[in-house]
């Protein structure tokens, strides 16, 4: 069950709504990639489990990484569905 | 019915009403002094030689030897263009300018008026006036009206119906899309060259490849929004001009002449103590050519020192030496003065000043721009279920 849908534009918007990412993972699935820059360094991993009793259950693997042009970045991996978002005000 | 009115090449015909002979000949607009060395518009006999705007200014004098560089004349394209606008508005249409070459409008208002949705359109080409090759397109969307503006011949208004929308944008190219050229290359390069074969791919897999403005060309291939148009507010006719027996490109006589023209718009009964929201600064240069520079202040003000420390720096943009310096008054506030305040302001005066900030800042950015955060599930583990971005438009 996708936990991301497009919506209509609306007036109202969610604030750190997560952006689609191009990542290429390791075999462990941490990030090596993060929209073709090299990720540098992973600096934190950590899952949030969520609403599991749902229609919409979450499941993410967020990982804070620092790419090699020294950016900074939160993705995760939405096991759900299994595509990879960036997120801010995590 | 959204119409929109296309004047294409406008910057290079506005240009070019100086120097007719021109328009049949190989021309384009040459590069801003300090921009990147591309070529602007072009004439039909330069694009007959094989001249694209955008290309490369050597690989466009290599395609055409003969081609002649027309300095660009912001100053002059700006005034032709605010000139168009206001036939348009005395037409009675309330036009919403999308910069010199481009303007939208509704027609339900005046149809009536007309007769109709194609005389009212009709009346609009002859109010851009001939000469132009004005074309105008008429739909429910915005974008499908700037599409068929843009398919339109000269002279000619071509209305697209709500349900033929998508028919219609369908084998349209994707250089239509107002877009960054790398994404539009992008688009091409995936084999994607027509509006409907866009229009037809998943949305999300559209954002996912190219992005939040993949995403706004996706929806524009399918019609885009059915947003109306809302007309813009005539501009203050109110401007002082200089001209010097020779060129000038002195700082301090230019920030002299500055001041002059200061005191002289200041002192215009027309004002009537209103103070300035928005001024443009143009010259026109030695060597043909104009510059022009619009400035809107954060806080409306009459006060001649204050305007000049705003306005005086713009002077060192200025690409070479002038014969003439002219000052506009575009915006004029609507109240006459501010009393001044002994005290800090607070409880309701302090809103007050905040209210006319945001106000301030709608007003350069559009409605939906002012938002209030609104936490609704601060304690989430999900941070995009925390808060909520809700606009103020009060």
């Amino acid at each position: 069950m996708p936990t991301i849908k497009a919506v209509p534009a609306s007036p109202v918007r969610r604030i750190n709504e997560p952006v689609s990412v191009r990542v290429e993972a390791h075999v462990d699935g941490s990030p090596r990639r993060v929209n073709r820059a090299e990720v540098a360094l992973v600096r934190e991993e950590w899952r949030v489990v969520d609403r599991w009793w749902t229609e919409e259950p979450v499941s993410r693997r967020y990982f804070d990484v620092v790419l090699a042009g020294g950016e900074h970045a939160v993705v995760y991996l939405d096991e759900e569905v299994g595509r990879w978002f960036s997120q801010r005000g995590v | 019915m959204i119409a929109c009115l296309v004047i294409p090449g406008f910057e290079l015909r506005a240009a070019l009403r100086e120097r007719p002979r021109l328009q049949l000949e190989p021309a384009a607009l040459a590069p801003e002094p300090g921009a990147e060395a591309l070529v602007g518009s072009v004439t039909g006999a330069a694009e007959a030689a094989g001249v694209q705007p955008g290309m490369r200014l050597g690989e466009a004098l290599a395609m055409c030897p003969s081609l002649q560089l027309v300095d660009p004349d912001p100053a002059a394209a700006e005034q032709a263009w605010e000139e168009i606008v206001r036939r348009l508005e005395d037409a009675g249409f309330a036009v919403d300018s999308a910069g010199p070459g481009s303007a939208y409008f509704e027609t339900r208002g005046v149809e009536r008026l007309y007769g109709g949705l194609e005389p009212a359109l009709k009346r609009a080409l002859k109010a851009a006036g001939a000469g132009w090759d004005a074309r105008v397109g008429a739909a429910s969307r915005r974008f499908a009206a700037l599409a068929a503006a843009n398919v339109a011949r000269s002279g000619q208004a071509l209305v697209v119906s709500d349900e033929r929308t998508r028919e219609f944008l369908a084998p349209l190219p994707v250089s239509l899309l107002p877009m960054d050229a790398r994404r539009r290359e992008e688009l091409e390069e995936l084999g994607v060259k027509r509006l409907g074969e866009l229009a037809g791919l998943p949305g999300g897999a559209v954002a996912e490849r190219l992005g939040p403005d993949g995403r706004r060309a996706w929806s524009l291939a399918r019609g885009g929004s059915k947003r109306r148009v809302r007309g813009r507010r005539p501009a203050a006719e109110l401007f002082e001009t200089l001209e010097f027996p020779e060129a000038v490109g002195n700082e301090l006589t230019l920030r002299r002449s500055l001041g002059v023209l200061l005191d002289r718009l200041l002192a215009r009964p027309e004002r009537s103590g209103r103070a300035l929201r928005k001024v443009a600064l143009a010259g026109r240069l030695v060597g043909g050519g104009s510059w022009r520079r619009t400035l809107t202040l954060r806080d409306a003000t009459a006060d001649p020192a204050r305007l000049r420390t705003a306005l005086a720096p713009k002077l060192n943009d200025l690409p070479a030496p002038i014969v003439m310096l002219r000052l506009e008054a575009l915006v004029l506030a609507e109240s006459v003065g501010n009393q001044l305040e002994l005290v800090r302001p607070e409880g309701d005066e302090l809103r007050a000043h905040l209210s006319e900030g945001l106000r301030q800042v709608r007003a350069g950015t559009g409605s939906g721009s002012v938002c209030t955060v609104v936490e609704v599930a601060p304690w989430s583990r999900l941070p995009e279920q925390r808060a909520l971005l809700v606009p103020r438009d009060d």
